[in-house]
């Protein structure tokens, strides 16, 4: 076996560069996703007529298939769309001037939307019932005893499977690559077929995901410590 | 080429990608079985803290739990032949289904080395206790007591990671395998209908996932059936 060790290195100085554009494709579809969890998980808790089932079959049917799909199915789907509005009320949008990106993070947010809206869920019910009564006792709105009392305690719960799914998104970034971004995968791909040495390149951009996985859950352990601070049980 | 979308081709296509079903399925299986032997080998040293051994069982599991699947299969892709080579082994002609049930076998043992050990780390201490004072040997108690009430615990944590799996068999077709996403991409060179064919698959991946979820929450509700439920006694 024959592994070109400084290649290796090369290559991680090269594959590095990509990486604004991997955080870029994972951090603002987990923004926009957590925004479409909000929504759907309340229609789903307060079950609001009609929209809770169309929330419920979107978590359920981006939950159960592969997210490389919803990237392909939206980078085709999209622009057919656009360009049907488009001439149906004359924005005279040219689909091909769209940047793929702009399809790669509409796919994604979806995606992310689905898995937050079960983590969200899962964070509001947890919280004690009796938090929501005493916030109507003190004479607070829904609104206010959601944004001030519930929300605040389900972040703090469910901050630990929110790390999961920036761990989880980052890795799903690279199905970008299908859709040829040169992220941190298409750029390893660029070096290694420039180069046609595949194996160091991979293993490089390999590298790269997990520190970038290692510095995620170190973040995390620290944060679920500074945020359940005032719940800690035991003694000191 | 006819209409930019055509809704008629979705069911056109579904029989010829369904055909490929049982390659998506032959993968899921064969990787599942060989990742849970190879995940318990993980997991024992790590529960038996084995010096040396279970540090790099957890350095294993961390690399495995901080890549991303598809770099991993291009990592199994390119060297297992190189790896293979130093033994004389010369797999570069082999069929890519084989990369790919390495590369998933050696994922999925990863995840499922830590679901095995968080179960049986959960069960009850008094039970290995009250083995060996009833006289079993250590592998006696493990296998036989802590094994099953472990697996028991596992179930729903295995069940998630399974249908995980089922979805990422999809990135199968980025090394030319040719399974319902293989398939598939073939069809769009032979027709230039590529939405219909990726709607056509999502419908199927859904179905199998309801199939499957389905099918493990009755298969948990019959392996939980030894549960006293002391509430409602």
């Amino acid at each position: 076996m024959t592994i070109d060790i400084p290649f290796i290195i090369t290559c991680f100085f090269e594959i590095v560069t990509a990486l604004p554009l991997t955080l870029v494709i994972t951090v603002i579809p987990l923004i926009i996703g957590f925004g479409i969890g909000v929504v759907t998980a309340l229609m789903r808790i307060y079950k609001v007529r009609f929209l809770h089932r169309i929330a419920d079959f979107y978590v359920s049917f981006l939950r159960g298939t592969p997210v490389v799909l919803h990237v392909l199915i939206i980078y085709f789907a999209l622009p057919l769309l656009i360009a049907k509005l488009s001439d149906q009320f004359g924005w005279g949008i040219d689909t091909a001037s769209i940047p793929i990106l702009v399809f790669v993070l509409t796919a994604f947010s979806l995606t992310a939307g689905a898995y937050m809206s079960e983590i969200i869920r899962s964070g509001i019910l947890s919280v004690n019932q009796g938090q929501v009564e005493a916030a109507y006792a003190v004479g607070m709105s829904t609104r206010q005893a959601l944004w001030r009392i519930v929300l605040p305690q389900a972040i703090g719960g469910i901050l630990p499977n929110l790390c999961n799914l920036f761990i989880g998104f980052l890795h799903t970034s690279t199905f970008a690559f299908t859709v040829s971004q040169m992220e941190l995968l298409g750029k390893a791909n660029v070096v290694a077929s420039v180069n046609l040495k595949f194996l160091e390149a991979f293993i490089a951009a390999a590298l790269i995901y997990w520190g970038m996985t290692i510095i995620a859950e170190r973040i995390t352990a620290f944060l679920e410590k500074r945020v359940t601070a005032y719940n800690r049980g035991g003694i000191a | 080429m006819g209409k930019a979308f055509d809704p008629a081709l979705i069911f056109e296509f579904l029989p010829k990608l369904l055909a490929y079903l049982p390659v998506t399925l032959f993968i899921l299986v064969a990787a599942l079985f060989f990742g849970l032997w190879l995940a318990l080998l993980i997991a024992l040293p790590r529960l038996y803290k084995v010096p040396v051994l279970s540090q790099l069982a957890a350095i294993y599991v961390s690399f495995i739990r901080g890549t991303p699947v598809l770099i991993q299969l291009f990592l199994v892709f390119y060297g297992l032949p190189a790896f293979l080579q130093l033994f004389h082994l010369d797999v570069s002609r082999a069929n890519p289904l084989f990369f790919v049930i390495a590369t998933y076998s050696l994922s999925s043992a990863a995840f499922f080395s830590e679901t095995i050990r968080a179960a049986v780390n959960s069960v009850d201490r008094g039970q290995i206790e009250a083995a060996y004072a009833a006289g079993l040997t250590g592998r006696q108690a493990f296998v036989r007591i802590v094994l099953p009430q472990a697996g028991m615990i596992a179930f729903p944590n295995f069940a998630n990671s399974v249908i995980g799996f089922l979805k990422d068999t999809s990135l199968a077709f980025s090394i030319g395998v040719m399974d319902m996403m293989g398939r598939g991409q073939t069809l769009i060179s032979a027709t230039a209908h590529a939405l219909e064919v990726y709607i056509g698959l999502a419908i199927i991946y859904y179905l199998v996932v309801i199939v499957l979820e389905k099918g493990f929450v009755r298969a948990e509700r019959r392996l939980q059936r030894h549960e006293r439920k002391w509430a409602s006694a």
